[in-house]
């Protein structure tokens, strides 16, 4: 019998609890199939709070205007582009998971894209906030689409990058949004075909588009899939690379470095992973979907974690060093006196960003930790609040002292309507998400299917002997013609 | 089926490693003589450029191949397993080019010629404030420890993954011994990449290159130097695999195989291409002077041709060439696609250099062609050696049966 697939012993099964197919969609229909649990509705209320006060803060501000914030002349960008990159940036997560994972055939992202993929849409959705809400007058949003217009020669800024981030968001939002679905189409179908109630049928026959599981259904799924992921694969660059010149066109002192573009792009995968860990720690628990997202999933997500935390850190070293290489007193300025003193009004921020972005994951170097969920959870969070600050000594400590003295800004602290909104984006997420998690499967369904018959330990129990085998006589039995 | 177990060397191959060496040595010496040797600074500095350029192209694409092969150990990644002799004997050759590239570089720095390394001018730096603030880093004693250092770890550290993947030749291992084997593969593989990141990810281009051009300065330039070497370094790897395959070897390595190479060479010459534009557009961008003085000779002055030729080479051939699934898989175009991108990045290595001692015209390139083709045959002749030390397939290997099953 000749093999299609196999998967060596050493490596770990990606599902356990010998499953079945039919067990497989009964375990993740399940938590849809079923009445919300009371930890839901706590969750889900509490986060709908979240979203109202944040709604309360916006409305503040669209009312009363800018003026609402605590931003002055010296800080422009204060809090709210630094929730703009961060959320940004947890966005970059699900899109790497799906494509550029799913191009380089990694089995173990089947556990867990589906949730990172919806974690990228609700991310993106908060961050489009903060640009579109900065703008004080948000009823002329419309002025940053480029079209023939009755302004007379009012027309969009193409040489700026603050531009470029409209369309590349609204490309980035649009490709993930497009992927995720697709790959919901024959999930959708499942719960449909399962489906009693009359609503039910109808919720999900409407979204399922007449999906069939035949062969060409699957054929034509499988080629979107893959002209997605080659599509999304240059997006996610694009995007945090295109975020990054908002910075790193300018000539501001620690704005201006080339490492930019590659470097945003790997701490947007760092903080990215950090939340889909965060979720995914809870939602596993709390969904009993254990033997689908399992510890091998979490330890490689963590050594995606120190990796990206890694590449971070040397991008940050680089950048200092060369604040004092370049000669250069604004940027050694910004850099030594802004960042590096703890003593100077932010220095603590840098510290914070430097301890939770670089130091606090090289404990991932122990697989012990990497297995450890507590740790994780915990590590996912910090790493989380370290991304925050990376955007936030980025932006706030590079512009709050100027060139001129005199505009030196005060001590800059967030109005409790700034605040508001950042909550706001909070509930706004897990509103979604908990949506989420009760009317579409949290793992993909299909596709743990597609990797069972190669990855699931009933599967590789069986395939113990063929392990056993010599190396010719595995090839000779197993093996076929590829063409030279 | 059986496994042809070890490469032998051909005549072919030994006699064209052979000839080109010669090459390389003649062109070496006819340089000397004609520049080398010269009484003018200038021109001596052509000759040290050239050798500079070459040796330090050829050591960093020798060493992407230990770096291939310690990425792939830590992803856990089992397709490349039934090639993985062909990385392992090219990074073989570290040693040996490495104690080159090590004696050239020292040479400038201890020559007493200035004109590459104006920071080794101890007169002049005392009189020039910026290069004077850079003595801290900018110095002979730590220009050659950490150089000296560099080598040999990267000589020491890639013995050991190379020793610790012939053990596995003894014969077959169980499952949890396999285990085992992973995980000690695993930590020399972690330390490879630690010092792999404080050297050519950080330190090593800024030493070695990016001061040449001691006043300028970039954040990207080591990332840049990467990218264009580890593309090259696949390149490699690919040229060998299908020189392998049509001698009759490698019997478990196909067209998937070859597929996902070509795959990496195209991605990795987009991302290449990435970092050049991050580069250059930020510093076109916020046209700031001290930092545009880097791109004058190269865009404005002589070396435009070189400079977009080498971009066009390096992104346009593989981006258009390569973008097919067909492509991927064939051999002529890997052959010719890989040639290209080792000639095509070898030349932005050529704009990366001459340009600091000689801005006002460009040197004539044959001498650097004669002077690579020496180095080409010096790895053809170290690698032919490795490779008929040790079977061309590990076929105990704890991920073997997988490379053999390989599905692109």
């Amino acid at each position: 019998m000749s093999l299609l697939r196999y998967e060596s012993q050493v490596r770990p099964p990606l599902v356990k609890g010998n499953k079945e197919y039919h067990q497989v969609t009964e375990d993740i229909c399940r938590p849809v199939e079923s009445k919300p649990s009371r930890a839901w509705w706590i969750g889900f209320s509490i986060s709908l709070a979240f979203l109202l006060f944040g709604v309360v803060s916006v409305t503040m501000e669209v009312i009363y205007g800018v003026g609402q914030w605590n931003l002055n002349k010296t800080i422009g960008w204060g809090w709210d582009i630094t929730n703009f990159v961060w959320w940004i940036g947890i966005g970059h997560a699900g899109t790497l998971i799906s494509a550029i994972l799913l191009l380089f055939r990694q089995g173990w992202r089947t556990g867990v894209n589906r949730a990172a993929e919806a974690m990228t849409i609700f991310a993106v959705m908060c961050a489009g906030q903060f640009p579109i809400f900065h703008m004080g007058r948000v009823w002329d949003i419309f002025f940053s689409l480029p079209y023939p217009n009755t302004r007379g020669p009012l027309w969009v800024n193409f040489n700026s990058p603050l531009l470029w981030d409209v369309f590349a968001i609204s490309t980035y939002f649009t490709v993930s949004l497009l992927f995720w679905y697709s790959g919901l189409l024959p999930d959708l179908a499942s719960l449909r075909d399962r489906a009693k109630k009359k609503w039910r049928k109808l919720f999900y026959g409407i979204t399922a588009f007449g999906w069939t599981g035949s062969t060409k259904h699957w054929q034509r799924h499988e080629s979107l899939s893959l002209v997605l992921a080659g599509l999304s694969t240059p997006l996610v660059l694009s995007v945090h690379t295109i975020v990054s010149f908002d910075f790193a066109t300018s000539v501001i002192p620690g704005w201006h470095t080339t490492i930019f573009p590659p470097y945003f792009v790997a701490g947007a995968i760092f903080s990215g992973f950090a939340m889909v860990q965060t979720l995914l720690v809870i939602t596993r628990k709390v969904l009993g979907l254990e033997q689908y997202i399992t510890i091998e999933h979490i330890e490689v997500m963590n050594k995606v974690i120190i990796l990206t935390g890694s590449i971070v850190g040397i991008a940050y070293l680089t950048e200092l060093f060369m604040s004092w290489y370049g000669a250069n007193q604004y940027e050694s300025f910004a850099f030594m006196e802004n960042r590096l003193n703890l003593n100077s009004p932010y220095g603590w921020s840098y510290w914070i960003m430097m301890g939770c972005n670089v130091l606090s994951p090289q404990i991932f170097w122990s697989s012990k930790m990497r297995r450890n969920i507590t740790i994780t959870f915990f590590m996912s969070i910090l790493v989380n609040i370290g991304m925050w600050f990376e955007r936030f000594v980025i932006i706030v400590t590079s512009v709050y002292r100027d060139y001129l003295p005199s505009s030196w800004s005060t001590y800059y602290t967030p109005s409790i309507w700034e605040i508001g909104f950042y909550l706001g984006t909070f509930g706004l997420f897990f509103t979604c998400y908990f949506l989420f998690t009760k009317y579409f499967p949290v793992v993909a369904l299909a596709e743990i299917k597609h990797i069972l018959k190669r990855s699931g330990d009933g599967y590789k129990n069986k395939m113990n002997e063929i392990e056993k085998q010599g190396s010719d006589d595995f090839v000779k039995e197993h093996s076929h013609d590829h063409g030279a | 089926m059986s496994i042809r177990e070890k490469f032998e060397i051909t005549k072919k191959y030994s006699l064209l490693s052979y000839v080109l060496m010669t090459i390389g040595v003649l062109s070496v010496l006819l340089l000397y003589i004609n520049y080398g040797s010269s009484e003018d600074e200038h021109d001596r500095s052509r000759f040290w450029a050239s050798l500079l350029q070459n040796s330090v192209f050829f050591l960093l694409v020798v060493n992407a191949a230990m770096f291939f092969i310690c990425t792939t150990i830590l992803a856990w990644g089992g397709w490349a397993t039934s090639f993985r002799r062909i990385p392992e004997a090219i990074s073989s050759a570290v040693p040996v080019i490495g104690i080159i590239c090590g004696a050239i570089l020292l040479a400038i720095v201890f020559g007493g010629d200035h004109a590459i390394y104006h920071w080794t001018d101890t007169e002049h730096v005392k009189h020039d404030p910026i290069l004077l603030h850079k003595s801290g880093f900018l110095n002979k004693t730590f220009f050659t420890v950490w150089t000296v250092l560099t080598i040999f770890l990267w000589w020491v550290l890639g013995k050991k993954i190379r020793s610790l993947s012939h053990s596995t030749d003894i014969g077959p291992m169980g499952v949890e011994v396999g285990k085992k084997f992973i995980w000690k593969n695993t930590i020399w593989a972690a330390l490879f990449m630690i010092v792999f990141s404080l050297t050519v990810m950080s330190t090593i281009p800024w030493l070695w290159l990016m001061s040449i051009d001691a006043h300028w300065y970039s954040t990207m330039y080591s990332w840049y130097t990467f990218a264009s070497t580890f593309v090259s370094g696949m390149a490699l790897i690919a040229l060998y695999v299908v020189y392998l395959k049509n001698k009759g070897y490698l019997e478990y390595t196909n067209q998937e195989h070859l597929h996902d190479l070509g795959k990496f060479m195209f991605g990795f010459s987009v991302f290449w291409t990435y970092l050049w534009f991050s580069q250059y557009m930020l510093i076109w961008y916020s046209n700031q002077p001290e930092e545009t003085i880097y791109f004058q000779p190269r865009v404005n002055g002589v070396y435009k041709i070189v400079f977009f030729f080498s971009l066009i080479i390096n992104f346009l051939g593989p981006l258009l060439l390569l973008m097919k699934r067909d492509a991927k898989r064939n051999y002529m175009t890997i052959t010719l696609l890989a040639v290209l991108i080792i000639f095509g990045h070898w030349l932005d290595f050529f704009q990366m250099v001459h340009p600091g001692p000689s801005r006002d015209h460009v040197p004539m390139i044959l001498y650097d062609l004669g002077i690579a083709a020496g180095f080409v045959g010096l790895i053809m002749f170290l690698t032919g050696r490795t490779l008929s030390k040790h079977a061309l397939v590990p076929k105990y290997h704890p991920f073997f049966k997988e490379s053999v099953i390989h599905h692109t």
